[in-house]
């Protein structure tokens, strides 16, 4: 039983979250509540007042009462609330703290200080009712996301804490991984026990959800029974700012085509004597949007790192403009926005890091390149700015204006909008439009429908390391696209 | 179920030892290598310390470090010898410096990454208990014990940025450095930060004293590695005292 009565709380450093004011819930023991709103919106800070985190480590100021099974959050010890709530967080490789799984299972019990007899005891149920033998004995970075969201799942569940909070837990996963997630999380619902789910992807939430919780700007907007949540209309969704789920349709079909081709021959990258990837032939249109699908582990990064150059032992020969280009020789010609894109902004300000590595003679034309690379991806008035006070979407653009700026030709985008809602995923999209109009070929490795129906003008398929599906979308690709993501 | 926390005995992942012998070992070597002068005994004793770090690497089964662990020490140890009387002495002077810190930190050095790559958090932290070192020290250490792999990581992230915008060459280190270090920095800090709240949501702040599940414990292996230590350290001092 959790009740929040006349909450507000404000951060005292405002990057931690968003603020909410006047929230007020009761949320009875077994039910599966959905938190869904535009990022910003208090949805993770609401998640944060139940688990605890705020007040005792993030700080502010907080007024109401938060009561979590009868305790007062204002009162209590965080270490006081984990055997009642478990937490699980948005990303998988900043959870761990013993990078081991089957200590980390342990982890929480043997902090709270139970005995040893009942912690082995509590391993076993946990590892059983979750199907988690086949990870046992890992070291947690040799696991994929999913995996690593399974252990995390799991190290929670072993403290058979009445609540789970979970905090956009399936951003980083693929398709087959989120069917897992639902299933540990349908055996806490059939247990009885409290589930909170902040998210973005909703779809997957359908059959568990009981009661959806819309936030807009820091208060809870509609307060619905899942039913009624999703008799409305995808445009509905649309314009709450909430990512829906229709049968996927390509916005985008590729027009008269140019005979241009890029081709990827002979592709083979193999770990130790493990092949991950083998690509014998593969042809593009040069200019299209590539949207690069498949599971987790089917070798969709390793093929974007093949192509850009970047790993050492991958072997192939791209052919663009009837030119090859092998091995590292690609790294002049393609250009990797990561997943992360904090990894790859160096400068103190957007001109400069725009121009940095750029191969331009003169500082005169370097700031007009620059200046008019800057204009066409709406980043002029920003110019001056740290890369690092934007925002995620503008850093991306700063991004690919660097990308652009150095004359690459070939874009590959790694997971461009895992976390994102709707209106950023939109903006997302806006940005490889851009990049497309200014003639670039790009690659999106994506696991999300709705980016790919807004931009894509073409696909591959990656399964166990070979392409088995290709080309535009003719009726049949786009009927195999759908119902690859529709099996969620 | 089969699983590593029902183990009873350090297997080879664990190099047969209790995670205090390898502690009190990656000292006594450190210590003994870094302090000792190379002279009377010392000259006999420290070789055979460098032996130590190249038993684990075998016992890991880890062949090409061994053989690579081999090859510089012995370049290390022999090579400045045989140059010495060929370069000008302002070049010795300078050269021989470096050559005799890197003879005595290599193994050292070693030492340390095989204490870290096989010894497990949880297993360390049981150790530490079971000395009584109040939690003040031991979280803070293990906390980086879990971050060496996190360093890793991201390090591997950035220097793919880097290559893909062609930036940061050796010819201008500093950029270099700056490049490398302030996303890295960045990155690692909100990492950090993520891994104190799921951390503490699990109670790791509790002031009940932990369990540690982790089987720790001596066995005649360890036994075995005290006495070396301890012999070590008695001549050692002996050499020291009276100048063996």
């Amino acid at each position: 039983m959790i009740q929040v009565k006349n909450a507000s709380f404000k951060y005292e450093n405002a990057i931690s979250g968003a603020a909410v004011e006047d929230i007020h819930a009761v949320i009875p023991k077994g039910e599966v509540v959905l938190l869904c709103g535009e990022s910003g919106s208090g949805k993770t800070t609401f998640s944060r007042l139940i688990n605890g985190l705020i007040p005792s480590y993030y700080e502010g100021e907080l007024e109401g009462t938060v009561l979590v099974e009868g305790q007062d959050i204002q009162e209590v010890e965080l270490y006081e609330l984990a055997p009642h709530v478990g937490s699980v967080f948005q990303n998988p490789k900043s959870q761990f703290y013993t990078l081991q799984t089957d200590t980390e299972i342990v982890f929480a019990c043997e902090n709270i200080g139970m005995e040893k007899a009942d912690i082995l005891k509590r391993f076993d149920i946990t590892v059983e009712s979750l199907h988690i033998q086949n990870l046992l004995g890992k070291s947690l970075f040799a696991l994929s996301g999913g995996e690593k969201q399974k252990i995390a799942c799991a190290s929670v569940s072993s403290l058979l804490p009445e609540i789970f909070v979970l905090d956009e837990p399936s951003s980083n996963l693929d398709i087959g991984t989120i069917q897992e997630l639902q299933k540990i999380l349908l055996s806490w619902k059939a247990q009885g026990k409290t589930i909170i789910i902040a998210e973005h992807r909703l779809a997957w939430l359908r059959s568990i959800a009981d009661r959806v919780l819309f936030f807009k700007n820091g208060k809870i907007a509609l307060d619905l029974a899942s039913d009624s949540f999703w008799e409305k209309t995808t445009a509905e969704i649309h314009n709450m700012g909430l990512r829906a789920h229709s049968r996927f349709y390509p916005e985008h079909k590729r027009k008269a085509d140019s005979h241009e081709k890029i081709e990827l021959r002979d592709f083979r990258f193999s770990y130790g004597k493990t092949p991950i990837l083998n690509i014998p032939f593969l042809e593009v249109p040069e200019g299209a949007v590539v949207a690069v699908l498949g599971d987790n582990g089917a070798g969709k990064t390793t093929f974007a790192r093949c192509l850009c150059g970047l790993e050492k032992k991958g072997q192939g020969t791209l052919m663009y403009k009837s030119a090859p280009y092998i091995g590292k020789k690609r790294i002049n010609l393609c250009y990797m926005v990561m997943q992360d894109v904090n990894h790859q902004l160096f400068s103190e300000s957007v001109l400069e890091e725009v121009v940095l590595g750029a191969d331009i003679p003169t500082d005169e034309k370097k700031e007009k390149i620059a200046g008019k690379i800057l204009s066409e991806l709406d980043l002029l008035e920003y110019k001056d700015a740290h890369p690092m006070s934007l925002s995620g979407g503008q850093r991306q653009r700063v991004a690919i204006a660097s990308a652009v700026a150095s004359d690459k030709e070939i874009i590959v985008f790694d997971e461009p909008t895992s976390g994102l809602d709707y209106r950023h995923m939109k903006e997302v999209a806006e940005n490889i439009h851009r990049l497309s109009s200014l003639g670039k070929t790009e690659f999106i490795i994506t696991h999300d429908p709705e980016l790919v129906a807004a931009c894509c003008d073409y696909f591959v398929f990656i399964e166990s390391g070979t392409v088995t599906h290709s080309g535009e979308w003719t009726s049949d690709n786009i009927q195999f696209v759908g119902d690859y993501f529709n099996l969620i | 179920m089969e699983t590593i926390l029902r183990n009873t005995r350090p297997t080879a992942r664990q190099m047969y030892l209790d995670p205090r012998t390898k502690i009190f070992l990656c000292l006594t070597v450190s210590f003994v290598m870094l302090a000792g002068d190379g002279m009377g005994t010392m000259r006999y004793v420290q070789p055979v310390l460098a032996i130590v770090p190249l038993v684990f690497l075998l016992l890991l089964k880890k062949p090409w470090i061994a053989v690579y662990y081999v090859g510089m020490y012995i370049i290390t140890t022999t090579l400045p010898y045989l140059l010495l009387p060929h370069l000008p002495s302002i070049v010795n002077f300078l050269f021989t410096g470096v050559i005799a810190v890197c003879t005595q930190a290599l193994p050292s050095m070693s030492m340390f990454c095989l204490l870290i790559l096989t010894t497990t958090v949880s297993e360390f932290m049981a150790a530490m208990d079971s000395l009584h070192i109040p939690k003040k020290l031991t979280v803070p250490i293990s906390i980086m014990f879990r971050f060496f792999p996190t360093i890793r990581e991201e390090y591997a992230a950035i220097r793919d940025a880097m290559k893909l915008r062609e930036v940061g060459s050796w010819r201008n280190p500093i950029e270099m450095l700056e490049y490398r270090l302030v996303p890295l920095l960045m990155g690692l800090v909100s990492i950090g930060n993520d891994l104190s709240a799921s951390a503490l949501t699990r109670g790791f702040h509790a002031p009940t004293r932990r369990t540690n599940v982790c089987p720790i414990g001596f066995h005649w292996q360890d036994a075995v590695a005290f006495i070396f230590c301890m012999v070590v350290i008695v001549i050692f001092s002996l050499s020291l005292l009276l100048g063996w």
